[in-house]
This record gives C-alpha cells, structure tokens and sequence, in this order.
C-alpha cells in the first residue's frame, strides 16, 4: 500500500511541475529566475490551472467513493443528486439578474443555489421509507430531473440552453487567480470525508450491520451527503462538470484495493487528481494553441482506461 | 400527412389571374404570387427586413428575442416557435405567404404542405445574401424603391465603418459564455465583421475553421489584437455586454493593446445571431464600428 | 389490480378524447389527420419505452436503470451534433426524414448489438460488465458532443436544439407505419415473454433451478430493448427520462411482480404521461418548450409526492 502511495504522489509531483510550464505564452525553465513577468504569469494562471485541476479531481473522486457507498450502488455519480441541475439554475438566475457582477461573485450565487438544490434532496431523503435505501438514487434522478426540466424551461425561452451547457461543461480554460479560490472549500469538504471514513465504509454494509455496531445511520448518510454537495456544487459552478472521475475512480480502485476506504480514499483522491490534471494538460496540447475541454478529453481517456480494465483484469476477491 | 388537405386548398384557392414574380430563395428559383395579402414570418432576419420595408405582417413566431421589430409584431397573430411552428393555427389563419429562413428551415417541407412557402435563409454570405433577401421583399411586394433606398442607406453606413476602422490594425472576435471564451476567424459565421469591414485578422489560424475554437486568457494575451469584437452568448436578453465585460476583465486582457487604448467593442449578440443579415441589425452593426472607431 | 387497470384504461381514453377535441380551430380536414397522426405516435411511442424499460430493469435487477442511461440517447444527440458539426447546420436541417430515421435507427440498432455481444463472448455472462460498459460509452458520447457544442456557432446550435428533445409535431406517415410494425412485433414478443420474466425477478439462482434458460432469456429481452429504444428514438428523439418515470410510477400504482399486469399498467401510465404532456404543451404552453420539460415537471413531482405519501405496498 505505502508503495501506491508513493507512487501516486510523485505521479502529481511529475504532472504539476509539467502543468506549470504549458501553455500558450512561453516559459522557459532557464529564463524563469531572472523574468520576474514569467513568475507573474504563473502566479496569474499556471497556478490556479494546475491546483484548480488537482482539487477538483481529487475531491470529486472523493465525492463518488463516498456517494457509491453510501447508496451501495455502483452506478451513481455525485452529480446525479440535483446539484448540477441547481447549479445551472444558479447560473440562469445571475445571467438574467445580475449580468454585471463579477465572475467570481457570480460562482458564489450559483453555488449557492446548487447547494440549497443538493439539501433540497437530503430533505427528501430524510422522509423516504428507512426499508429502501436503493429509493435513493431513483429519487435522485427523480429530482434532478424536474430541476433540470425548469432550468431547461428558462434557458429555452431565453435562447441559453447553449450558454448553460458550455458553462457546465469541465474545463480549466477559464481559470485564473482571483476565479478558482471557491475550490479550496470543496478540498476542506473532502478533507472531511476521510476523518468519517470508516464510518461510511460501515453504512456500505447495509443499515442492519450499521445499526448492531452502534452508529446512527441516518446521521451518518446525511453528514456523507452534505459533504458530497459541498464538493459537486463548488466544483460544477467554478469548473463545470467533469465526468467520469466520480465514477470510474472509486470503480477501479475498488476493483483493485477493495473497499477499505481509510486505506483507499487517499489512492482515490490521488488518482482522480492525477486523472484530471493529465488529461488538462493533453487538452491544453492537442490542438494548441487552441482549448480542448477537460471533460472531453477524460471522456476518452477514461472510457479506454476503464473498458480494459473491465476486459482485463479479474474481480477484486 | 398534409397533402390531401394541401392539394384542395390549392384547388379552392387558385385565383384566375395571379400576378407571379421570380425571387432567388436559398433552396434555388422560386414563382411568388405578388402583394400576398396575408402574410406569416418564421425568421427574425425576415421580420427584420420587413419592418423597414414598412411590410404589414399577419402571422409571427414568438419570442421575437429582438426587440426593435416589437411594434411591427404586436397586432400580428402567433404562429408559434422559431422551432414549432404551431400548424393549426396556420390553417386556421388563412396566409396567402409564408416566410421561413434560418431557424425554421427545418419545417419548411410541412410549411409548403399548409401554404405557399420561401425559404429566405440568410446563411453563408451576410451581407450578399441579405441585400439579395431585401430586393426579393422588394419585388414581391412592390416596394423596389424602398429597397432601393435602405440598400444605399446600408452601404453607405458600411463604407463610414470601413473608413474608421481602416487605421485600426487587427481584430480578433471572441464570444464569452460565462467564465469561457471562443475565437471567431473569418471564415467563421462572424466572419463578415472581417471581409466586410476590412480588418485583418490578429491571429491567422482561426480563419481556417468555420467553427469557433475554444481559447484561453493567455491565448488572447499572446495574440495582442489592436481590436477586440465582443459578443456575449448569453446577452440574448437584450443586456449587451455588461457579462461579457466581466469575463474579459482580467490581468492576462489588461495587457493587451485592445483593452489598454480602449478598442473593446461590445456587439449587441441578438443582432449579431440571431437577426443575422436582416437589414436593421446590419445597418446597426457597421454604424457601431463607425461611432467607436470615429475619432 | 384489475380495477386499477380498467380505471387507468378509462383515464387513457379521456386523454385521448382531450387531446383530440381541445381547442380546435380551422378546418377539420386538416385538424383530425393531423392530431390523429400525432395520437397514434404518442401511443407507439410511449408503450414501446415503457415496455423496453420493464425489460431491461428485470434483466438488469436494477431498478434505477434504464436504456437510455446505457448511453442510447447520448449516441443520438451525439449523430445529430456530429453532423451539423461536420457538415454544417443548414446541411443537415434539408436532410430527407426518411433518411435521417434509416441513419439513425441503424446506427442505434447496431450500436445496440455490438454492446450485447460483449455478453456472449465472457464465461460468466457478465451482465454488470455489459450495462458498466454502456454507461461508459454513453459518458463518452456526452464528452465528444460536449466539444463539438463549444465549439458550434449559436446558429448552428440552434438547428441540434430543436432535435435533441423528443417532438411529436412533424412526423412522416409511411415512417410511423413502419415503426408501428416493428414495435408491435417486439411489443407482441416481450408480452410472450411475461412468464419467463416473472422467474428472472425471483434472482438468477432460482430462475436457474427452476429450469430457466438464463442465456437466452436475457438475450432476448436485451435485442427486444435495442429494437424498441433505437426505433422510437429515431422516430420522435431521445425522451430521457420518460421509461425511468413512468415505470416508477406504474410499480407505485400497481405494487405486483406479475409481468402481465407491469406490462400493461407502464403502457397506459407512459401513454396518458405522453399524451397528458402534449395536450397541456400545446394549450397551454403553445410549444414553447420542449414536452420532456413539461413530463418531468408533472410526472416528476407527482412521483415524488406519491413516494412520500408512503402509498407502498
């Protein structure tokens, strides 16, 4: 295990420092001591990139480990709780409204809004019937889609379905100083998921088990699902929806390392950081100096990365 | 579907001396009855140019999205969406004319099936097209003239903004959508604003593309344009600029050329999209260049 | 449950007659072919989705699944775009319907296939492997349209948004004959079928003891879910969360594992949803949306209300 973990950390350490010298203006790793306007332009834009990358694919491989346990299905995705659907309708509501606030302020409203969409879901949650916990991820897609169904309604009206499906979709293109910094409260959120991670590896078991081992296991599913928007909702409105991480993360590392997550979340965060930055950069360098989303091209990397894995290596045992 | 029904109002319907005129239509050669007595608009280009034709319209889609063809619009009935033609109501309405083009080309089949449709789609060439559109209205209802006269009204307007701009060095067009930015070269759906006006572009490997390309801050930065043409995706709403101003406000901008002497100019998007090559959002256009660019 | 049946079959026709008489205005030459063309769509549609839905959540033993989720209306939206990307907006707006349902059914169709094949090759008919399979592909698809919607003008968006919503208003005659035909056959099949997915819902190992060909069954109800998905969505477009919806629904209506009765109770529910949806779209909203927006509002929360009401079993 140690070994993973080393691994992993130089793995980021190699991306970062990469990360740092692509891009569009030119850097060059002899000038950068004596060019005090090439350390400017890293403090403007590489360095936001690079962390912007880092945390919001750590902490959304994070979110899908927890999210998977919880509802002990495999198949969801943090995102599929309403939160990127009241994430756009925040962004509608500040396109319409409040046109000239800044960018940045515009990311705090719609997060804001994400956020009251996610606790809006925990509040149904709460009433369901405790003898299905496999209601909630139907719920789930139940709510996300009547939010979706008005923000689609608006922007529709209002000719912005195009805007809000750009603005929702993962890049870092847009990240600068002064723009990203919502994130670092989504890596706090993460943060706190791992001091509670046993007891959602617990909760995986089912309530019955959770139960006889003295845990409350409402409190429990709702302390992981605050968390789990806290991340999506930051990370949708500041980055866009970046897909797949959520979800084939936690896959293959629990195909691999099984579930005991204090020993996993860390390879988790790790790989989906190391995911999303790489795939940032190869964006940044396939049709330079022209943007390729992130989320486009982790669609393809992953879809290749997790396709083998699921055609060649042999279940966890 | 409709055409049982189609082919007896043909036969109910055909008067015994109608006067025909041809118009060129984006799908080819078209015979219009001339004067149409009642006539439904499918395109905001077309109801752009009607307008100041001083065309009366019956029938119109809504939303308008646009907001100085409203009056011409108001005591017209509603036909539906740019996207949903509602077909009832056009059979109920009794149109000797309708006008699609843009985003209803799609229904223009279903339309002919209801009643005498063109397809005035103003697509590839703005300008060439769009003038062509406006002498087509003009024929059809009689108004050469008039066309005649906006026709000069325009290039004259044009030749104003292609005077200011002509010591202006290069542009480039970019369109925020929230935190992110495009570039639009000149073979692109913006691209006019480049061959119209004259502007060399900033960057040369956008023109290459007829889509836009996905760019960063830093990309904008190292182009360096003398010019910077905005148009904000989101300002459909009739709020131009005030979130594309916002995106673009940012150290990596400040540092060019365009921002530092202040040759930013934001365009209204619903003109530039959405009207596209109607002869008011046009004229609109080139005039903004002209008053920005004029000292 | 025989009641509720009847009572459901009662409120179907009532949509029906709605739908039909409501607000008619202009000739009635025009105005019955028309609404009647659209009736018979809604009905073929919304039983064909409803019934590959059933099928594909007893296969799966998943309750939240659904074809659509593998990736099916993601592999449509994504035709679509690709096409106005490389060929251009106006391009693809003046494409034949005859041809864009042939492109588009096959290419689902086949893309269906290849998917399930990937069934027949493992040793341990790997059912998760398959659906994980899909709903990467379906992710894929997403990212792919995704970059090619960043980068399209709003004019040529426009073209992709009036078609990536299912739409009921301008639909081919001879297409609609030929897509009743083709579901009605899979529909006649899945119902045959009922039996043999009652023993699926007992779990793998009794269906198996109990003598049942796992094999086969599930192969069969799968091609029978491709055909019925990729014929309606070529059709009509993707209607994303209609069969997670109405089966939703039809299993808090009529709370019994009997196929039989399943079958018929998510028929009828998707049936009034659709024609409910399309009758409040054109009175009161006058098209100014798309009809998924006004069958998630409605059917969304009422499944939601009902969920929380706990009229459960």
């Amino acid at each position: 295990m140690i070994r993973w973990y080393w691994a992993g950390v130089l793995a980021l350490a190699l991306l970062s420092f990469l990360s740092i010298f692509v891009g569009v203006i030119d850097l060059s790793l002899r000038g950068l001591w004596r060019d005090p306007e090439a350390l400017r332009l890293i403090g403007i834009s590489r360095f936001p990139r690079t962390i912007a990358a880092v945390i919001a694919g750590a902490t959304l491989a994070i979110a899908g480990c927890v999210m998977q346990m919880l509802v002990r299905n495999r198949f969801v995705e943090p995102m599929t709780a309403g939160t990127g659907q009241g994430a756009a309708l925040g962004i509608l509501i500040v396109t319409i409204f409040a046109p000239q606030a800044s960018i940045f302020l515009k990311m705090v409203l719609a997060s804001g809004t994400a956020l009251v969409a996610s606790l809006g879901f925990l509040e149904i949650v709460r009433r369901l019937p405790p003898t299905q916990p496999l209601l909630v991820p139907l719920v789930g897609l139940v709510y996300g889609g009547i939010i979706g169904a008005g923000v689609v309604f608006v922007a529709y009206q209002a000719d912005l379905l195009q805007f809000i499906s750009v603005w929702l979709n993962g890049e870092f293109s847009g990240v600068l100083r002064g723009r990203y910094e919502l994130l670092w409260l989504a890596a706090a959120g993460a943060a706190l998921t791992y001091f509670a991670a046993d007891q959602f590896a617990i909760v995986g078991m089912g309530r019955a088990v959770t139960t006889s081992l003295g845990l409350n296991y409402k409190q429990v599913v709702l302390v992981g699902l605050v968390a789990i928007s806290l991340i999506s909702s930051l990370t949708v409105v500041t980055v866009g929806i970046i897909p797949f991480v959520g979800l084939v993360v936690p896959n293959i590392i629990s195909r691999l390392f099984g579930d005991n997550l204090r020993q996993t979340l860390p390879l988790v965060a790790m790989m989906g950081a190391g995911l999303t930055l790489a795939s940032d950069i190869a964006g940044r360098l396939i049709r330079f100096p022209f943007e390729v989303p992130v989320g486009t091209v982790l669609g393809v990397v992953g879809a290749v990365i997790f396709l083998r894995l699921l055609y060649r290596t042999p279940r966890y045992a | 579907m409709f055409r049982a029904f189609a082919l007896s109002l043909t036969v109910m319907t055909m008067p015994a001396f109608a006067e025909t005129v041809e118009i060129d239509t984006y799908i080819g050669a078209a015979e219009v009855t001339v004067q149409p007595d009642r006539i439904a608009v499918f395109d905001i280009a077309a109801l752009d140019t009607l307008d100041a034709l001083g065309i009366e319209v019956d029938g119109v889609v809504s939303p308008l999205s646009v907001d100085y063809v409203s009056d011409t619009a108001e005591g017209a009935d509603p036909v539906g969406t740019l996207f949903e033609p509602d077909y009832e109501a056009i059979a109920a309405g009794g149109y000797d004319l309708l006008i699609a083009g843009g985003r209803s080309s799609r229904v223009v089949p279903e339309l002919s099936e209801v009643a005498s449709t063109i397809d005035m789609t103003i697509w590839e060439d703005t300008v060439g097209q769009g003038l062509a559109r406006l002498n087509a209205y003009g024929e059809i209802f009689g108004k050469q003239d008039e066309a005649a006269a906006l026709q000069v009204t325009f290039e004259d307007a044009l030749d104003a903004a292609k005077a200011a701009v002509a010591d202006e060095g290069s542009a480039l067009i970019v369109m925020t959508n929230g935190p992110t930015v495009s570039a639009y070269g000149a073979n692109g759906r913006f691209g006019w604003l480049h061959t119209a006006l004259e502007i060399p572009e900033a960057v040369e490997a956008v023109e290459q593309a007829t889509h836009g390309e996905a760019i960063s801050f830093e990309f904008i930065r190292d182009a360096n344009p003398d010019v910077l043409i905005v148009i904000d995706r989101a300002a459909a709403i009739g709020q131009e600029g005030d979130a594309a101003a916002m995106t673009l406000d940012n150290v990596l901008v400040h540092e060019t050329a365009a921002w530092s002497n202040d040759k930013v100019i934001y365009l209204n998007s619903a003109n530039v999209y959405i009207a596209n090559g109607g002869m008011q959002s046009m004229t609109q256009i080139v005039s903004q260049f002209a008053t920005k660019f004029a000292d | 449950m025989r009641r509720r049946l009847i009572w459901l079959a009662v409120a179907l026709c009532l949509c029906c007659v709605a739908y039909m008489t409501i607000g008619v205005r202009g000739p009635l030459s025009f105005v019955i072919p028309f609404r009647g063309t659209k009736l018979a769509a809604l009905i073929l549609v919304g039983v064909s989705i409803s019934t590959s839905t059933v099928l594909f959540q007893t296969v799966s033993q998943n309750r939240i699944l659904t074809p659509s989720i593998m990736g099916f209306d993601a592999l449509y939206v994504m035709i679509l775009t690709g096409a106005v990307f490389f060929l251009g907006g106006m391009t693809v707006a003046l494409v034949s319907a005859h041809l864009a349902f042939a492109v588009t059914a096959c290419a689902m169709t086949l893309a269906a296939l290849l998917l399930f094949s990937t069934l027949l090759q493992s040793v341990h008919n790997n059912l998760m492997r398959m659906i994980l399979t899909g709903i990467v592909l379906g992710a894929l698809f997403r990212a792919l349209t995704d970059f090619m919607q960043r980068l399209i003008d709003p004019n040529e968006f426009s073209v992709i948004q009036g078609a990536s919503f299912a739409r009921f208003t301008q639909i081919e005659t001879d297409l609609l004959l030929l897509a009743s035909v083709v579901c009605g056959v899979a529909v006649v099949l899945a119902w045959r079928m009922r039996f043999a997915l009652d023993v699926l819902t007992l779990g793998r190992e009794a269906a198996v003891n109990l003598g049942l060909d796992l094999q086969r069954v599930q192969m069969q109800a799968l091609i029978l879910t491709a055909v019925l998905v990729a014929v309606s969505t070529a059709l009509v477009g993707p209607v994303a969360f209609l069969g997670l919806l109405v089966v939703s629904l039809a299993r808090l209506a009529t709370p019994v594992e009997r196929h039989g009765v399943i079958f018929i109770s998510a028929s009828l529910i998707s049936a009034i949803t659709l024609i409910g949806g399309q009758t409040v779209l054109e009175r009161v909203f006058h098209l100014s949306t798309p009809l998924s927006v006004v069958i998630d509002l409605l059917g969304g929360a009422l499944f939601l209300i009902l969920l929380l009401k706990g009229q459960r079993r």
